[in-house]
């Protein structure tokens, strides 16, 4: 660790860097909604934020991919009379767990690759991240370590990990070393600074632990074998294919592209709108065949999203094991059973070629 | 483009669905723009008679009074749209075909029920075809303009084919069920943003149900809550008794 690039933020100066923070642009903090919901809400003040959270109801890509965002401006008449539109409005996030940062650095993959998404890249570009640590575990529901993200990888301007009377803050882009001379609220991190934060990482590393019984590296192997597993169509029979789990989860990115026309049939626009794997329309097609008709097919599917197909393609897991598609099931379909499920079912098929 | 000649009609309801049209501010003078409205009984007292574009029907079919006005309304009109849960599903009124007719015509009339012939209460597509639905009690504004576009279009209009929780997360709601609430959104038609979810009130299921619930699934999940299912029929029968009729 190099301290140069670490700060500290005394805790009775947190509120005053909050209400400063909140004027400079629009904030954005982690906020109660009560019964042990979050949502990410504009904040002004230092009170207003839920330093303790689990992971709110929507993750953050509802800043990054708005859930309806107009694309294209048109007129009707003759010609290509069409204009495209980027909407944004900077921002700053305070507040991201490693689990939501990663699932931005997902959708910033996904959005760079060619042909690249002006769209996100450029609302991407105004919004200045800022994370949090967990101390500890959120609850049961979490399954961050197994994918890599308990502990902060990047994808942050300023990291906040919260050591009891003060925080330290690990300055990681231009963005965020602004903030901190901007706001002025900063001090040097010195060596006890420094090892009060290593001795919470080594904390950390008692306590988290891979949620399910297997080496990361081998989850994709295991999801080659599964294609055919009972799970599934044991999912098949809960799963209400309501699509909570895709909307609350931080990587699943698709989405509809609509056009709309005003009253007077003049002028239209092109937007796009959230979409889920898991609703039955998702996969029909003209002719009104369905190629993922049955719930088992779309929830595996969303499986292997999440645990296989991104691992070819972008090279790492789409799951952040923020836990989200577990909480919001109201079928109580979860993630963690699910990989046991698979992993009891792969061992069992090695038992009986031995038998 | 020569304007649509459009009339509205109302049968069995509490006209509330017209009044959601009146009361739509700023919208209605667009919506007025692009139409010509020549019978409305609830705004207008000039009657039109002949044959028509667009007819827009609000209210459910309960007798044989009734199955005679729209039939006849089915034949002057070339597009006919159901506005509100009483046109669409049945809505409330379906809580008629949950006694007998006659003991329904006497509670209602007294000993004058003879006069007054009553059918089992119908949606509108029980009766005559439709070719547009605007659910919801009452519809909601911005989908009832989405549909008039696509009918000036002469496109199709599909409402949403999942359940209103799909919505109701989008929302940020608090799951109703997390506050030890019984709530339809489970197992009913979204498109209505989850309106009544984000302003504290549980879903009633007035815009009819999914069309392909998973049924096992939903008993597994009231079990989970320790919710009777009759609890949750009783709910639905509120707005969907006319399921039952095909």
């Amino acid at each position: 660790m190099e301290d140069m690039q670490y700060v500290i933020l005394k805790k009775e100066r947190f509120n005053d860097f909050i209400s400063r923070l909140s004027k400079m642009q629009k904030l954005i903090a982690p906020v109660s909604k009560g019964y042990n919901n979050f949502a990410f809400e504009e904040v002004s003040s230092g009170s207003d934020i839920a330093l303790k959270y689990i992971p709110t109801v929507l993750p953050l890509k509802k800043f990054f991919m708005p859930q309806r965002e107009t694309l294209l401006e048109f007129k009707m008449a003759k010609g290509a009379d069409a204009e495209a539109v980027v909407e944004l409005e900077p921002m700053t996030i305070f507040g991201a767990h490693t689990c939501d940062l990663a699932g931005i650095q997902c959708l910033n993959m996904v959005f760079s690759e060619r042909p690249k998404d002006y769209n996100y890249l450029t609302r991407k570009n105004r919004i200045t991240l800022i994370g949090l640590e967990c101390n500890e575990y959120c609850d049961e529901y979490a399954s961050c370590h197994l994918v890599n993200a308990s502990f902060p990888g990047g994808g942050y301007d300023l990291f906040f990990t919260d050591l009891g009377d003060y925080f330290i803050v690990h300055v990681k882009t231009q963005i965020g070393d602004e903030i901190v001379d901007v706001t002025g609220f900063f001090e040097k991190a010195d060596v006890s600074h420094m090892n009060d934060l290593e001795r919470l990482r080594d904390h950390k590393r008692k306590v988290f632990s891979n949620e399910v019984p297997i080496e990361s590296k081998k989850l994709p192997e295991l999801f080659d074998k599964s294609f055919r597993a009972r799970v599934w169509k044991d999912l098949d029979e809960r799963c209400l294919a309501c699509g909570n789990c895709t909307n609350v989860c931080p990587s699943c990115y698709c989405f509809d592209i609509r056009d709309e026309l005003d009253l007077s049939l003049k002028n239209g626009v092109r937007f796009r709108i959230w979409d889920s794997c898991q609703l039955e329309p998702f996969a029909r097609v003209a002719g009104g065949i369905n190629f993922r008709k049955e719930r088992s097919a779309r929830q595996r599917h969303r499986y292997y999203r999440k645990f296989r197909y991104s691992v070819d393609r972008f090279s790492r897991f789409f799951c952040t094991g923020c836990g989200r598609c577990t909480r919001t099931c109201m079928a109580g379909i979860s993630l963690k059973e699910t990989l046991n499920e698979l992993i009891k079912e792969s061992e069992d098929r090695v038992w009986k070629k031995w038998l | 483009m020569k304007k649509p000649k459009v009339g509205i009609f109302d049968f069995a309801c509490c006209e509330g669905c017209q009044l959601q049209i009146a009361n739509m501010g700023e919208d209605v003078l667009s919506v007025l723009g692009s139409i010509d409205v020549l019978e409305w009984r609830e705004v207008m007292s000039e009657k039109w008679g002949k044959k028509l574009d667009i007819a827009i029907i609000e209210g459910s079919i309960t007798d044989p009074h009734a199955v005679k006005r729209i039939k006849q309304i089915r034949k002057k009109a070339k597009i006919l749209i159901a506005i509100g849960s009483c046109a669409t599903i049945g809505g409330v009124n379906g809580m008629k075909n949950n006694f007998g007719l006659d003991d329904i015509r006497k509670y209602v009339y007294g000993d004058s029920y003879r006069f007054f012939p009553t059918e089992l209460t119908k949606a509108v597509h029980q009766v005559v075809k439709v070719d547009y639905f605007v659910h919801g009690c009452p519809m909601y504004i911005p989908e009832f303009v989405a549909l008039i576009k696509a009918a000036l279009q002469g496109i199709p209009y599909y409402p949403p084919d999942y359940p209103v929780c799909v919505e109701c997360k989008l929302n940020e709601n608090v799951c109703m069920y997390d506050r030890q609430v019984t709530c339809l959104g489970p197992v009913t038609r979204a498109g209505c943003n989850s309106w009544c979810i984000n302003n504290g009130n549980i879903c009633y299921g007035c815009r009819g149900m999914v069309s392909n619930p998973n049924e096992k699934g939903a008993q597994d999940v009231l079990a989970k809550y320790n919710i009777p299912m009759e609890l949750i029929l009783n709910k639905m029968n509120m707005y969907n008794k006319c399921r039952e009729l095909t």
